[in-house]
C-alpha cells in the first residue's frame, strides 16, 4: 500500500505551482491511471504539472525532504507502462513544451522535455532538417518520454534510436539538484552519462531539457510495397536485402490480421488475402536510387513476392506510412484492447519467431497480429483481448510472457524500443543474472540513491522475479 | 417546444449507470487509449491535461458508465469544455465515433445535472432565440441602431463583461457585402443543371445573409439549378451540442421532409456546421419509424459549395489579385472530410495566391454557441488562430462557416488587424466582380 501524502506536504507542493498545475480530485486523477499499456492500472494521489525546470526542482526538493516517491510522465503514450503510477505523486511534463533554440547550421535543437516529437521536425522543416527517431506515436509523444524509453521507430534501421540523437540533457535529480549532462558538442570526453540517462525510464530523475541532433532531410525517397502470400517469404526477403549491403531507411512488415485493420481504417489498397506485406523505403541522394530500387525489387521477387509496387508520388507514400504508423490504433477495430509487445530477435530468426507466435496464439486462444520493424528484427506482436473478461486479461499477460521467452531463446532480447516498464519487468531475469541487475541498481543509485524516481520499473524487486506478472489492479470491470 | 429535456425520456432516474442507456456503451471500447488524439484536440493543445483530451473524456464517460465515477462539477466541466470539433476523429486510427459519444454524454449531463441559475438562463436564451431567425432579428434591432449611430465602441466599453463578449462577436451591419453578379444566361444545350438546395440555417440568415445568397448565385453561375426551400428550420446543431436531443430530432424530421420534397440532388449550406449535422440525420433518425430512410437519403446528398464549384463550369474569368489563406472549418474538414476542394477552388481563381495557414484545421473556438458558453477557452483558441493568420501576411482569410467568421473577425478586430475575414461564398462573389467589401471589419 502506498503511503498517504500528508496534507501539509500537499500544501507545500501547491504553493509552488499555479492552480491548474495541481490535480488532486479523484475523478480527475482516475484519467491518469494508465498510459498506452492498459493492462495494469493504478491511480496517483496527486498530479503535479510544472511549467519550468525551476518548478520541477522545487517540487522534487519538497518530495525529497518528505521522502516521497514520484513517477514522471510525458504524454502517456508509452506501451510498457513506464509511467504507471506506482508512486503517490505523478509529475507530468506536458506543459513544458517550449522549443528553446534552433541552431540549423550546427544541426541541433534545444527543447523542453514536454515538446511533442513531431513538433521538433516541424520546427526545422523550413531549414531542410528533421529529427530522425519517429515512433508511431510521434504526433503525440514527448521528447522526454522518448528519452526515458529510448524510443525508436521505423527509420531506426538506418538512423538509430533516440540515444543516437541526444547530445545533452538537463536532468533534475530526485533531491532537486539540476544537472547538465553532455552538451551541444558531438563528441564529449569522459563517461557517457547521457547514455546512462537515455533509456533509464525515468528511474534517475526527471529530464527537463534536451539538446537533440538534427539530420538533413534525404534528397529523395523510393517507397516500395511488396506483397507476399506467405509471411516466411517476406522475412527471407528482409534478410536478403540487408545482406546485399543496401541499407534502406526502413523495412516494415505487416501481417494479414493487421492488413485487415489498416485497409478498413485508411482505405489503402492492400490485398486482404496476402500473408504479409513489406514496406521498404530507400532514401538518400537522387543519383543511383532508382538503380537501388530496381535491385531491391529483384531481390524481393526472388524471395517470393507476388507483386511489388512503387509509390508513385508523395501522396501514395504518405498513405502507406499513415497505414503503417497508425496500425496499432487501427487494431482498435479488431478488439477492445490490445497489448503490443516489443521483442527483438536476430533478423535471420524472424521466420522461427513468427512460427512460435502462431503457436502461442493458438495455445492461449487469443488473436495475435504482427506489424513490425523487420529490418532490425524488432517484432511487435499485438495480442488482442477484451479487458472486461478477466480470463482474457490473464491469458494476454501469459501470452506476452511466452513471446518474450521465445525471443530470448532465439538469441534476442526483451525490448527494441518500448522499454521495460512494468510490462516486461518480470522477464528481466531471462536476460540478466542477479549480478547484472545488481550492477544496474548500483548505477541507478548514483543518481537516485533512495529509489524514489519511478519506483517499480525496469529492475525487478529481488524475490519477485519468478512471479508471472501480477497486475496491481485489474482493468476496471 | 424548447422546454429543457429534464423531463425524463429514458424512464429512469439519475442512478449511476443510467448513462449506459444514453451513451452507446460499446462504442466507448473502440478507444484503445493510444493517445494519438491528444495533439489534435484544441483543449488539450492549450490545457495539456488528459481530462481535457478526447481519450480522457472517453475515460470519464467509461467511468460514469461503469459506476466508478459520479457525475460531479469536475466531470461536467471537462465534458462542457469539449468543442465537438471532431478533430480527434480525423486523428483517431481506431475509428472512434467521438462526436456521437460526446453528443449523447451531453444528453446525459443535461438530464442529470442541475446547472447554476446563470448557466440555465444563458442556455435558455441560446436555445429560445438562436434557432429562430425572427426572434434573433427582433433582438438585434437595438444593436442596429447602435451601429447606425456609430456607438458600437462605446457600448462595448460600457457593457458588463458577460455581455461584452456577445456584443463583440456581432458583425457590423453589412450593407457593403459583396454580391455575386447575376449568372449569364445558361446555354440551352447545357440542359437543366443538377438541382441544388441551399439550406439557410438559422443564425446565419440574420447575421450573415449574404453568404447563403452568394452561394446560390455562384452555383447558378456554375451551371446548377438552385431549388427553393420553403419550410426548413434550424438544423439542430445547437440542440445537439447542448444536449437537447428531443428538439434536435424534431428539427431534423422537419428538414428531412422539406429537403426530400424539394427534389435537390445535392444539399449545401453556407454554414458547414449545419451541413455536417444534415449529413448526420441518417444516423440521428436511424430508429425513426417514419423518417429513417428519407433521412439517410438526405444525408447522402450533402456536399459543399467548393466541391460543386469545382465540378461545375467556372464563372471566374476576370483577374482578382489577392493573397489569401484558408481556415478549415471543423465540421467541413473533420465532419465531412472536405479539405482539398476549397483550396483547389481558391487556387484556380485567376490572380489569387493561396498561402497555407499553420494549424489550419485547429478549431478557432467558435463551435456553435461555445464562444458564448465557454468564453475563456474560446478566446484563447481565437488568439492562437489569429496569431497563425497574422503570420501568413495575407489580405484575406477564407473559411466555410459563419461562426468561424464572426469568431476570427472579432479577434482580428480587437488587434486592429487589416486582414479581412470572409466566407468562401462572399469571396467568390468578390472575385467574380461582385463589388468591393470595404472595411466591414
Amino acid at each position: 500500500m502506498q503511503k498517504q501524502i500528508d496534507p501539509r506536504v500537499m500544501a507545500e507542493l501547491r504553493e509552488i505551482l499555479d492552480p491548474a498545475g495541481v490535480v488532486s480530485r479523484p475523478g480527475e486523477l482516475n484519467v491518469y491511471e494508465c498510459d498506452g499499456w492498459t493492462i495494469e492500472k493504478s491511480v496517483p494521489q496527486l498530479l503535479l504539472r510544472p511549467r519550468s525546470t525551476a518548478e520541477v526542482s522545487a517540487l522534487l526538493r519538497v518530495l525529497h525532504r518528505h521522502n516521497l516517491p514520484f513517477v514522471p510522465r510525458g504524454a502517456g503514450t508509452g506501451l510498457s507502462g513506464g509511467c504507471l503510477p506506482l508512486a503517490p505523486v505523478m509529475i507530468c511534463t506536458s506543459r513544458m513544451n517550449r522549443i528553446l533554440a534552433i541552431d540549423a547550421r550546427n544541426r541541433r535543437i534545444e527543447v523542453e522535455s514536454g515538446v511533442v516529437n513531431l513538433n521538433v521536425s516541424a520546427a526545422v522543416k523550413g531549414a531542410g532538417l528533421f529529427y530522425a527517431p519517429d515512433p508511431s506515436s510521434q504526433a503525440a509523444c514527448t521528447i522526454g518520454g522518448n528519452i526515458a524509453e529510448n524510443s525508436g521507430g521505423p527509420h531506426t534501421l538506418k538512423y538509430g534510436v533516440t540515444t543516437n540523437h541526444v547530445l545533452g540533457v538537463e536532468i533534475v535529480l530526485p533531491d532537486g539538484e539540476v544537472v547538465e549532462l553532455g552538451g551541444s558538442i558531438e563528441e564529449p570526453c569522459g563517461y557517457d552519462l547521457v547514455g546512462a540517462v537515455v533509456g533509464a525510464e525515468g528511474t534517475m530523475g526527471i529530464v527537463t531539457r534536451a539538446t537533440l541532433r538534427l539530420l538533413r532531410e534525404p534528397e529523395t525517397h523510393r517507397t516500395l510495397l511488396a506483397i507476399f502470400d506467405q509471411v516466411e517469404a517476406a522475412t527471407r526477403a528482409v534478410s536478403a536485402i540487408v545482406a546485399s549491403g543496401i541499407i534502406p531507411g526502413a523495412i516494415e512488415m505487416i501481417d494479414h490480421l493487421i492488413i485487415r485493420a489498416v485497409v478498413d481504417a485508411f482505405h489503402v489498397e492492400l490485398p486482404l488475402a496476402a500473408g504479409a506485406v513489406l514496406i521498404i523505403e530507400l532514401d538518400g541522394l537522387g543519383a543511383g536510387i532508382d538503380e537501388q530500387a530496381g535491385r531491391v525489387t529483384e531481390m524481393v521477387r526472388a524471395s517470393g513476392a507476388s507483386e511489388v509496387r512503387l509509390a508513385r508520388d508523395e501522396a501514395e507514400r504518405a498513405l502507406l506510412w499513415k497505414a503503417r504508423k497508425r496500425a496499432f490504433g487501427a487494431v482498435g477495430r479488431l478488439a477492445p484492447n490490445y497489448a503490443t509487445h516489443d521483442g527483438v530477435v536476430p533478423r535471420t530468426r524472424l521466420p522461427e519467431i513468427l512460427q512460435r507466435i502462431t503457436r502461442i496464439s493458438q495455445s492461449h486462444q487469443l488473436s495475435i497480429g504482427n506489424v513490425f520493424h523487420a529490418g532490425d528484427g524488432n517484432i511487435h506482436p499485438i495480442v488482442l483481448y477484451d479487458e472486461r473478461d478477466p480470463d482474457q486479461v490473464r491469458r494476454a499477460i501469459a501470452a506476452g510472457h511466452d513471446i518474450l521467452k521465445a525471443c530470448v531463446e532465439l538469441g534476442g532480447s526483451l525490448s527494441g524500443e518500448h522499454g521495460i516498464g512494468v510490462e516486461k519487468i518480470n522477464q528481466m531475469p531471462l536476460v540478466f543474472t542477479p549480478e547484472d541487475l545488481a550492477a544496474m541498481v548500483e548505477l541507478r543509485h548514483v543518481f537516485d540513491p533512495d529509489e524514489r524516481s519511478n519506483p517499480g520499473k525496469v529492475i525487478p524487486q529481488p524475490g519477485a522475479c519468478v512471479e508471472v506478472a501480477a497486475p496491481r489492479r485489474q482493468a476496471a470491470l | 417546444m424548447g422546454s429543457a429535456p429534464r423531463a425524463n425520456q429514458a424512464g429512469g432516474s439519475a442512478s449511476p449507470g443510467a448513462i449506459r442507456d444514453v451513451v452507446d456503451y460499446e462504442l466507448l471500447f473502440d478507444c484503445v487509449h493510444c493517445g494519438l488524439c491528444l495533439e489534435a484536440c484544441p483543449t488539450y493543445t492549450l490545457n495539456r491535461a488528459e481530462m481535457d483530451s478526447p481519450r480522457g473524456r472517453i475515460y470519464l464517460m467509461k467511468a460514469l458508465a461503469q459506476g466508478a465515477l459520479e457525475l460531479d462539477a469536475d466531470v461536467v466541466r471537462h465534458l462542457d469544455l469539449c468543442l465537438e470539433c471532431r478533430g480527434c476523429e480525423t486523428a483517431c486510427p481506431s475509428g472512434v465515433r467521438y462526436g456521437q459519444l460526446i453528443e449523447k454524454a451531453r444528453v446525459y449531463v443535461e438530464r442529470n445535472w442541475r446547472r447554476s441559475l446563470r448557466e440555465r438562463i444563458r442556455n435558455r436564451l441560446i436555445g429560445e432565440i438562436f434557432p429562430y431567425p425572427r426572434r434573433l432579428d427582433w433582438l438585434l434591432m437595438p444593436m442596429r441602431l447602435v451601429d447606425a449611430l456609430g456607438l458600437r465602441g462605446t457600448l462595448e466599453r460600457l457593457a458588463p463583461a458577460a455581455l461584452r463578449n456577445w456584443i463583440e462577436l456581432l458583425p457590423a451591419a453589412r450593407a457593403d457585402a459583396p454580391r455575386f453578379p447575376r449568372a449569364a444566361a445558361v446555354h440551352e444545350d447545357d440542359g437543366p443543371g443538377k438541382a441544388v438546395a441551399v439550406h439557410e440555417g438559422c443564425v446565419a440568415q440574420i447575421l450573415t445573409p449574404s453568404e447563403n445568397a452568394n452561394s446560390a448565385r455562384a452555383l447558378e453561375a456554375a451551371g446548377y439549378r438552385v431549388v427553393r426551400l420553403e419550410r426548413t428550420v434550424c438544423c439542430g446543431a445547437l440542440d445537439i451540442h447542448n444536449g437537447n436531443r428531443k428538439r434536435a430530432l424534431a428539427f431534423a424530421r422537419q428538414n428531412v421532409r422539406e429537403l426530400s420534397r424539394c427534389g435537390a440532388e445535392a444539399i449545401v449550406s453556407a454554414a458547414s456546421g449545419c451541413s455536417a449535422v444534415i449529413a448526420s440525420y441518417g444516423e440521428l433518425l436511424r430508429e425513426d419509424p417514419v423518417w429513417a430512410t428519407a433521412a439517410r437519403e438526405v444525408s447522402s446528398r450533402v456536399t459543399d459549395l467548393s466541391s460543386l464549384m469545382i465540378a461545375g463550369r467556372t464563372p471566374f474569368t476576370r483577374e482578382f489579385v489577392a493573397k489569401v489563406t484558408y481556415h478549415d472549418s471543423c465540421h467541413l474538414a473533420h465532419g465531412l472530410g472536405i479539405r482539398e476542394a476549397p483550396r483547389a477552388l481558391l487556387r484556380s481563381l485567376p490572380g489569387v495566391t493561396l498561402v497555407e495557414l499553420a494549424e489550419a484545421d485547429l478549431c478557432c473556438g467558435s463551435a456553435g454557441s461555445y464562444n458564448l458558453t465557454e468564453p475563456e477557452m474560446a478566446r484563447a483558441l481565437a488568439a492562437r488562430k489569429a496569431d497563425n493568420v497574422v503570420a501568413t501576411g495575407v489580405d484575406y482569410v477564407i473559411l466555410s462557416n459563419p461562426g468561424c467568421e464572426l469568431q476570427i473577425a472579432a479577434e482580428l478586430r480587437r488587434r486592429g488587424s487589416k486582414i479581412r475575414v470572409m466566407h468562401l461564398a462572399d469571396f467568390l462573389a468578390l472575385a467574380a466582380g461582385g463589388g468591393e467589401a470595404r472595411g466591414a471589419r
